[in-house]
């Protein structure tokens, strides 16, 4: 949106991240917040009334007046396109309504937290991410950066639930607002009985926690939700019992309840199960070395004939995520190819 | 007090309409002449009035004492805008209107007339409502002593335990109610004057667009960090379009906005698809049309105007279209009165606004603190059928934005503009060493009526 102030002449911009561009008719510019603000430039002052009106809150969070009587206070469902295409022959695009949103991906520097991370920064979301180390985290920034998201990180453990609090407020509070929160991170599979601690910490309190932490600033959006990875491993058998999917199936079960408890304050909770994900680094490249039989069984298993990529699962939580799921919370939605074989009522 | 001291006020002397200095723009009278319809009356006639105010003390605005006066003189003693009939539509209905710390209840009898009473038990003095609702009687939930809806006593329990209260002693003292286009007032004061005599003309200056046969589309109620009276004061003039709304200027006539004042109410006639005399060049009809369109349309269409055609034409046509389905005799309106904003204001705090602009603003103290306020936006739109029930009340906190009520469309953002000046207007009167603050002479008429108007609720 751009204005020229009929009187000053000047013009305001508004830029991707909110803020606004003023130029006077000589050239000098500035650039500052919706309430007037000064952030750089060589201007110093502009007109509060034009930066508030083309920049303010109404920008991301107007919808239009419904054609309907709304009887006052009724949630709405937030928008998603300012621009109908119909005039193409009905040729209607989905928008995600994801542009200039706020999302945060825990262990989203590598695998499928970064596929995720990726596909919401193209969406036009500003992105904060957490890992342990903090090289992936460095490379992970310039590849989000290089999308055009604002990016904020963290190097932590999530186990760690203070370090984790602590990284989704100050990422709230960098990123102006938090309106996505996906708890990806996990302890992954392994014996023994310290795997049962280590596993209850990361995939179950991690997630506990950050929902927690989150839910501040989701419940300021009008849009908010939470994607939690589940797994498939929650749904059948899957070779031996071990912590991984008796964590997955306990968050599965917790996201149904935060589904039903956070719904009032509008934000949405679902969980993404993926099935056998494939990709350089992750766990199935370790089981086909090490265990093959195992490989081959669940590849055979696949009903599509391969495992899933990373970007094939950060579709279904990116959509999940978005304004353009506004009616869906509670939902566990299988992403596997086919491989588990019940029915799923 | 004696009757007699409640008569009506002595009214505002009568005064040339049309003297002193004026904008240089296009006279609104003279853009009436450009219209393609006939053009009424109501929008042809000037007023003015003997209106003695140019400054006024700034401790209306930022004391505890005043707005002490302004309980005891003015809501004491004026008629009010309560509630809308259609929020009490069935027998036992009842709502509340609260002004200061005070609590009225509005009640629809059996006989389907409205009452209204203090909201207040004659027992021990408990609210008789918290809310909203509708009950076949009127019931305290603390002892449960109970009235008819007309506020006649009903019974109370151990009857034999209160020898010394009379039945006919105990009924609910009444308020004055009235109503007008669908709105209902109270009056607390028993010897107020009669509401036909306050309301005077107003009436006839609706008759062509009878709010009486509009529902509540939307209702909005904002918590202000300011005075109740610097929040209305800033919907009562155009004066401050070209400082807070410039990015509309190519399309509003806003110096030369018309104000016209009566007894009890007065108005201002802003045009728009006009420019404003403040712009240094003249703007396309297109440019006006634009400037216009993406703030006050709920959908805002790629339209051109066509040659030959003004933006004021186009505007019109677009809004009989879409005026059409819900208030057939809009064919008949002018362009004026499906371009314009005429906004009237009813002593003390109601602004319906004319023809077919939606808005109605009710402006209050916030209890009785003289720091904040309650401002309310409604909108009353035409309806076909089945009366439509009215939305509820939207509250929105001091800090929430006004886009946060998505049924107000577009004007949300107009809205924020002006209230944005608000909370800084009250810290700047708090800050101030002058005493007064001061007034157009012309382009602030209405505020200027609002305190000679507030100045004899005042002497009394």
């Amino acid at each position: 949106m751009k204005l020229r102030h009929p009187l000053t002449l000047d013009t305001y911009e508004v830029r991707t991240d909110g803020t606004v561009l003023v130029k006077t008719p000589d050239g000098v510019d500035g650039i500052f917040r919706d309430n007037g603000e000064w952030v750089r430039g060589a201007l110093r002052e502009a007109d509060p009334h034009l930066l508030g009106f083309i920049a303010g809150p109404q920008i991301k969070r107007g919808p239009r007046a419904p054609d309907v009587p709304t009887g006052g206070g009724s949630a709405l469902p937030p928008q998603l396109s300012r621009h109908s295409r119909s005039e193409n022959g009905g040729n209607r695009e989905m928008d995600l309504g994801l542009e200039g949103r706020k999302a945060i991906v825990t262990a989203g520097s590598r695998g499928i937290g970064l596929s995720i991370a990726e596909l919401l920064a193209d969406q036009g979301c500003d992105i904060a991410i957490c890992a342990r180390g903090e090289e992936a985290l460095q490379a992970a920034r310039a590849n989000l950066e290089a999308r055009g998201a604002k990016v904020c990180t963290a190097s932590l453990d999530v186990s760690d639930g203070d370090a984790l609090e602590a990284f989704v407020q100050t990422a709230g509070e960098e990123l102006g607002g938090v309106d996505i929160f996906v708890s990806n991170a996990s302890a992954g599979g392994g014996p023994g009985l310290p795997a049962w601690e280590h596993a209850f910490e990361i995939d179950v309190m991690g997630t506990v926690r950050g929902i927690g932490a989150a839910t501040p600033f989701l419940k300021a959006s009008d849009a908010g939700s939470v994607v939690v990875i589940g797994s498939t491993a929650a749904l059948e058998f899957l070779g031996m019992p071990q912590a991984y999917n008796a964590m997955k199936a306990a968050l599965i079960s917790h996201a149904s309840d935060m589904a039903q408890a956070l719904a009032p304050k509008g934000i949405r909770v679902n969980v993404v199960s993926p099935g056998p994900i494939y990709f350089e680094g992750g766990n199935w490249e370790m089981i086909k070395q090490a265990m093959p039989a195992m490989y081959e069984s669940a590849l055979q298993q696949c009903a599509i004939g391969r495992m899933g990529t990373p970007e094939e699962v950060a579709r279904a939580v990116v959509f999940l995520a978005s304004p353009a799921a506004s009616l869906i919370t509670g939902a566990n939605l299988v992403a596997d190819g086919g491989f588990t074989k019940r029915t799923a009522f | 007090m004696s009757a007699e001291s409640n008569a009506p006020f002595a009214p505002l002397r009568a005064v040339p309409a049309g003297e002193g200095p004026r904008s240089s723009g296009l006279t609104y009278q003279q853009l009436l002449d450009t219209d393609t319809r006939t053009v009424p009356e109501v929008l042809r006639m000037e007023s003015a009035r003997e209106l003695p105010v140019v400054r006024v003390p700034i401790d209306r605005y930022t004391s505890r004492e005043f707005h002490d006066l302004e309980v005891e003189k003015v809501w004491k003693k004026t008629w009010q805008f309560a509630c809308r009939e259609d929020d009490i539509p069935e027998v036992g209905d009842h709502t509340l209107y609260e002004i200061a710390d005070m609590s009225v209840l509005i009640v629809r009898g059996e006989d389907s007339l409205i009452r209204a009473f203090p909201n207040t038990c004659l027992h021990r003095g408990r609210a008789l409502k918290d809310r909203p609702g509708r009950s076949p009687s009127l019931r305290c939930p603390f002892h449960s002593w109970e009235w008819n809806l007309d506020g006649s006593l009903k019974g109370l329990p151990c009857r034999w335990d209160f020898p010394h209260v009379k039945r006919e002693e105990y009924g609910l003292p009444q308020y004055g109610t009235a109503t007008w286009g669908g709105f209902v007032f109270i009056n607390m004061d028993p010897n107020a004057e009669a509401f036909e005599s306050f309301i005077g003309d107003l009436p006839t200056h609706f008759e062509r667009w009878p709010l009486e046969d509009r529902y509540t589309e939307a209702h909005v109620a904002h918590l202000m960090r300011c005075n109740w009276k610097a929040a209305q004061e800033a919907f009562m003039e155009a004066y401050h379009v070209v400082s807070t709304h410039p990015q509309i200027l190519a399309g509003i006539g806003d110096a030369n906005s018309q104000y016209d004042v009566w007894d009890n109410f007065s108005r201002a006639i802003t045009a728009n698809m006009t420019p404003s005399p403040h712009l240094g060049h003249d703007p396309s009809e297109q440019e006006m049309l634009e400037s216009i369109i993406t703030t006050s349309l709920d959908s805002a269409p790629n339209f051109r105007v066509p040659d030959g055609m003004t933006a004021r034409e186009l505007f019109a046509q677009m809004a009989r279209m879409q005026l059409q389905a819900n208030a057939p005799s809009v064919t008949l309106l002018t362009d004026a009165e499906l371009n314009d904003s005429f906004y009237y204001s009813l002593f003390p705090n109601m602004h319906p606004w004319g023809a077919y602009n939606k808005i109605v603003y009710r402006f209050r103290p916030n209890g009785n603190d003289p720091d904040t306020s309650i401002m309310e936006v409604i909108y009353l739109a035409p309806f076909r059928g089945k009366r439509p029930a009215p939305a509820p009340i939207h509250w929105l906190d001091y800090d929430e934005p006004w886009t946060e009520a998505p049924e107000l469309g577009p004007l949300a953002k107009v809205f924020a503009q002006d209230t944005f000046n608000l909370p800084k207007v009250q810290r700047g009167l708090k800050s101030a060493q002058h005493t007064h603050v001061t007034f157009a002479h012309y382009q602030e008429t209405k505020i200027r009526h609002f305190h000679t108007l507030m100045d004899q609720y005042l002497s009394r």
